[in-house]
């Protein structure tokens, strides 16, 4: 170890001196986790030490870094070839580094019982056209939509079920329906729906796929952006209940999905529709204790279809135990802890087996409706794209926020997608 | 600067102020102060409210918790280590900020006394550097770092945090030594005084405040740091507060709010309480008619 | 206790060092006529050193590698370093994003630095003139500096916040609006509101330093100026301002590089938006490296950056310096 030359001895008494490790020594891995609400961190905690125990000659440190950073520490701890062994993200961005070539495949690696019993949908968000596999996916969430029960028997609104699940005109009529101008100022008090639309790419890609608008489309070996009516089905209908009907609270155009809470609380919003699941947990947890809620199926545009991210686990190339690491990523992911790191979270878990547990079967806190949606879920085709985050800072996100402040019309905001959305991809796919 | 061969005199009191009880122009000031103080301090308000919301009112607006509780400075201490975090910060941050005045200092004093080209070029140089993206040269460092076997330890951290706060440190110190007329010590030097005692006898008392107020910007520029602490930094143990408190921020803008109030306040409390005892070195160390013609 | 020796190196033209314990000055040369360029304070540049390795080491050439990053191809992960020489330059004049980015961080910078500068010094004044409770306030008042970045935003999007925020409620009531704006949100007034928070965070700073600087000047001055009648208006215009120029430039000229490189804090106020209109370049350029791994472009923009503001503020240092630089007395 090299000494800094530059400093005073007096402050060299602080360089902790580096371990050497024996041959014989247990195999240190870093495992960098996401898990950040008190229960999920528990469960993950638990399941380290579990996995730990169970394997002695594979030692795991377990490291909580936060969702807001963790891009930037990958980024620099893969050009700084210093990485963990282990860590937690999401599929899409892990495309991204795979795709930059800083992954393990993990094809080869995968025991075949978790390959079968993990969803296919599942596997195809981390799954390259090569057929490498770049991340175990174990939690994922679909869009639900959160409703006030009072407020639905005040209305007399039929509640939809997984049987019979409304689709958009019955929701929308619904969302009318739910919206009371008490006073008469002409201005509603109570709205049916308020969307969090302020960072809406993601969450429109993912709820147009039930219309069949994918967005990004394969032209030969390259993806272009196309918005066809497919796409302006759910635009339309967005606009619509804002400008239109009137049927959807105005700030949540603008606002983050927690920012709408305190609105849904106070009865102000009938319904909170295309939220994620974990939404629950903050309801459940924060909400006033006389709150009579529950949750809706998602609603049917052509098929019931939704595109969802998966949160992965997955290996730098640069790792020097890839194996080991495979070994722990196998019993982190097993199904019994599976299913206590999604009911951590309140997401789902992604083995089929563990998903059929009891606490994702049962009525509290709107599982079964939400445990049912998991179902339609898959990969929506921005997932594969390169060059797709570039294509959402500079053109998705700001034309669909200028759109949706009534500052350009659709047929504009569908040019401009086009136009600046195909002129980025063409650097990707030359 | 241990060595001063004469104790500094004793500083002069300052003159009585004879001012009339009510004075428009200071009521004036007074009600500016104020307006400035809630401008500035109305975050505290804040802090304080939801670190005692129990997780139950976290969405509610009142400023006064209903059922106010002390169990998120419980899980701030106890779940998330918050009093290690920050103690290993203030560690890293008090080094820090004394290594860069003792090494900013004698530099200024150069800067300032001694004008030439080059001179000038190495401030103009600095500045420049500072427009260049940090996020651009975190690779490099780190690079270096890692050969010094640096990464992953406190030493490493100090470092950076010295190169980092210099520039400022640096500038600021050869402003305040340039705004300093040198006849103080060409006074002092004519009086028989050598450099050395011209330097400890006039210069640093005079720059006492600006030594307190620069001192204060490293430290609390290390305090605040967040990238590199988290890219160099990977045991649990050694975590600084800001990175500590991150943990406690989720997806979509969601956050454990109570928690992550309670070890906020927790973390401002040691910086106002250094405000606190530093304020009163802001004012100024100089020994009114302490160079004799 | 100070032992003379001469420096080692002829380099530094062979005067005579002085360590005064660890604190290096070179003593006064009898040499030169009074008055000569070089003046009364023959200072080593051996004081530099310190300071000087360190920079050298840990700034200087990690900077020298970024900028030569900005001419290569260098993505994430890719191997090797990929000159492409001014590509990545010819790219960005084409990159009209970009430009509009650095027309918002010019905005950006010049109000926000203009702002925390005025009212830093105001406050400062006013933390000086022996107000009741001054003590208390001046530690109140930097409780901006004080507080988690973490935190900072998430204030402040309260306080901005369209139906619950603290501003619409007073400015409603007030009758200044007749309907709750959406701050952070709006076309018109996005880049403004973060403004607003950019000098509510970096006055603090400003105002410590600048209050420094009162207290460095001598009360002899102000004292001599008051014997010869001046009013206290007269007294600030004449004797503390003047003082006070080098102090003042080199924070102004600080502050201003400083927010031209910032984008935390607006990042998590609007993370750019809506529809980039508060998209700083810094941010365009952290985009760039760190979400869509482009760094070798993301360096030449720094290094543009570096070299239109540096060169922009390079002229008027150079003259401030030369003015700053310490006068003789005859």
């Amino acid at each position: 170890m090299k000494k800094p030359l530059l400093l005073s001895s007096a402050l060299l008494l602080l360089v902790s001196p580096a371990t050497v490790q024996a041959q014989s020594a247990p195999v240190k891995l870093r495992f960098v986790s996401l898990a950040w609400q008190t229960q999920a961190i528990a469960a993950v905690k638990e399941a380290v030490a579990g996995c730990n125990a169970a394997n002695k000659n594979i030692q795991v440190d377990y490291q909580q870094v936060s969702w807001d950073s963790v891009q930037d520490y990958l980024t620099t701890s893969f050009q700084a070839k210093s990485v963990p062994d282990i860590f937690h993200y999401e599929s899409t961005p892990v495309m991204e580094f795979a795709a930059q070539g800083v992954l393990t495949d993990l094809s080869k690696l995968i025991p075949a019982e978790m390959k079968s019993d993990i969803a296919p949908g599942a596997w195809a968000t981390v799954t390259a056209d090569n057929g490498a596999i770049y991340g175990v996916p174990f939690l994922w969430e679909s869009l639900i939509t959160i409703y006030n029960k009072d407020l639905f028997k005040a209305a007399s609104i039929r509640v939809p079920t997984i049987a019979k699940p409304w689709s958009w005109t019955e929701f929308q009529q619904a969302s009318k329906k739910l919206t009371v101008d008490k006073n008469g100022d002409g201005k509603a008090e109570q709205y049916g729906s308020a969307f969090g639309l302020r960072s809406p790419t993601n969450r429109i890609m993912n709820l147009s796929l039930g219309f069949g608008g994918d967005y990004f489309y394969k032209d030969g070996n390259r993806y272009v952006v196309r918005v066809t009516d497919k796409e302006r089905a759910l635009l339309k209908i967005l606009l619509d209940m804002q400008y239109t009907s009137k049927s959807a609270a105005p700030e949540g155009l603008t606002a983050q999905s927690p920012e709408l809470f305190a609105g849904f609380f106070s009865g102000k919003f009938a319904m909170l529709p295309g939220i994620g699941v974990w939404a629950r947990q903050t309801i459940a947890e924060t909400g006033p204790k006389d709150l009579n809620w529950g949750v809706l199926p998602p609603i049917k545009a052509t098929t019931q279809a939704q595109g969802s991210a998966t949160q992965t686990l997955s290996i730098p190339a640069a790792s020097g135990h890839k194996k080991e690491a495979t070994q722990f990523i196998t019993c982190f992911v097993s199904r019994v802890n599976n299913g206590k790191l999604a009911a951590g979270d309140w997401l789902f878990p992604t083995r089929q087996s563990s998903l059929r547990g009891a606490p994702f079967q049962s009525d509290a806190n709107g599982w079964r409706v939400a445990s049912d949606s998991a179902k339609y879920l898959t990969m929506a085709p921005y997932q594969e794209v390169k060059g797709y985050t570039e294509v959402k800072n500079k053109v998705l996100t700001p034309t669909f926020q200028q759109m949706l402040a009534g500052r350009i019309t659709l047929d504009d905001a569908a040019k401009q997608i086009e136009k600046e959305g195909n002129a980025i991809l063409a650097k990707y796919y030359k | 600067m241990t060595h001063t061969l004469q104790p500094p005199g004793p500083p002069v009191p300052r003159r009585p102020r004879r001012r009339p009880r009510f004075q428009p122009a200071r009521m004036l000031m007074g009600a500016l102060l104020l307006l400035f103080v809630v401008f500035l301090a109305f975050p505290l308000l804040w802090l304080i409210s939801t670190a005692f919301k129990p997780l139950a009112e976290t969405f509610t607006t009142a400023l006064i918790p209903q059922n106010p509780t002390w169990a998120n400075f419980g899980e701030a201490i106890v779940d998330l280590g918050v009093l290690q975090s920050a103690a290993n910060t203030f560690k890293v941050s008090f080094i820090s900020a004394l290594l860069t005045l003792a090494i900013a200092t004698p530099a200024a004093y150069v800067l300032a006394r001694r004008p030439s080209p080059v001179n000038r070029g190495v401030l103009i140089w600095i500045l420049v550097t500072q427009t260049f993206p940090v996020i651009l040269i975190i690779v490099p460092l780190f690079l270096i770092l890692a050969r010094f076997g640096l990464v992953n330890t406190h030493l490493g951290l100090i470092v950076v945090y010295v190169v980092w706060s210099l520039p400022f440190v640096l500038w600021m110190l050869q402003g305040y030594v340039s705004g300093i007329p040198n006849e103080l010590e060409e006074a002092a030097a004519m009086d028989g005084a050598n450099q050395v005692q011209t330097i400890t006898r006039i210069l640093l008392p005079l720059l006492i405040p600006a030594l307190v107020a620069t001192g204060l910007y490293a430290f609390v520029n290390a305090w605040n740091e967040f990238f590199f602490a988290l890219v160099l930094l990977k045991s649990p143990e050694l975590t600084t507060i800001q990175v500590n408190l991150s943990k406690l921020r989720g997806i979509e803008g969601l956050a454990r709010w109570g928690p992550l109030a309670a070890g906020s306040l927790l973390a401002t409390f040691p910086t106002l309480v250094l405000f606190g005892f530093m304020q009163r070195r802001l004012v100024s160390g100089l020994l009114s008619g302490g160079v004799k013609a | 206790m100070g032992i003379s020796l001469s420096p080692p190196n002829a380099l530094f033209s062979g005067r005579q060092v002085k360590f005064g314990s660890d604190w290096p000055v070179i003593a006064r040369q009898p040499a030169g006529p009074k008055g000569s360029a070089s003046g009364y304070a023959r200072v080593s540049w051996w004081l530099f050193v310190p300071t000087l390795v360190p920079v050298l080491i840990l700034s200087v050439w990690p900077l020298v590698q970024g900028l030569y990053m900005g001419f290569t191809s260098d993505e994430l992960g890719a191997a090797g370093r990929n000159f492409v020489g001014l590509a990545n330059f010819q790219q960005m004049l084409g990159d009209t994003q970009f430009w509009a980015s650095f027309r918002i961080g010019g905005v950006w910078a010049v109000i926000v630095t203009a702002g925390v500068i005025v009212l830093g010094l105001g406050l400062a004044l006013l933390l000086n003139a022996g107000l009741p409770f001054q003590g208390v306030a001046r530690v109140l008042v930097l409780i901006p500096w004080a507080i988690p970045p973490v935190i900072k935003g998430v204030i402040w999007r309260l306080v901005y916040h369209p139906t619950g925020g603290v501003l619409n409620s007073v400015l409603l009531s007030l009758g200044i609006i007749s309907t709750p704006i959406d701050w952070l949100n709006s076309f018109d007034w996005a880049l403004l509101a973060v403004i607003v928070v950019g000098i509510w965070t970096g006055l603090p700073q400003a105002t410590v330093v600048l209050l420094a600087g009162l207290q460095t000047i001598p009360e002899e001055l102000k004292e001599a100026a008051a014997l010869d009648g001046a009013s206290s208006m007269q007294q600030l215009r004449h004797v503390t301002l003047p003082l006070m120029a080098p102090v003042i430039f080199a924070v102004t000229a600080l502050e201003f590089m400083w927010n031209f490189n910032s984008f935390g804090l607006v990042y998590t106020l609007t993370a750019g938006g809506p529809a980039g209109t508060t998209r700083l370049p810094m941010l365009f350029a952290y985009e760039e490296a760190f979400q869509y791994g482009h760094l070798g472009y993301a360096s030449a923009l720094g290094t543009v950056m570096v070299l239109i503001v540096g060169l922009a503020l390079a002229h008027s240092v150079r003259r401030q310096l030369r003015d700053a630089a310490p006068k003789e007395s005859s």
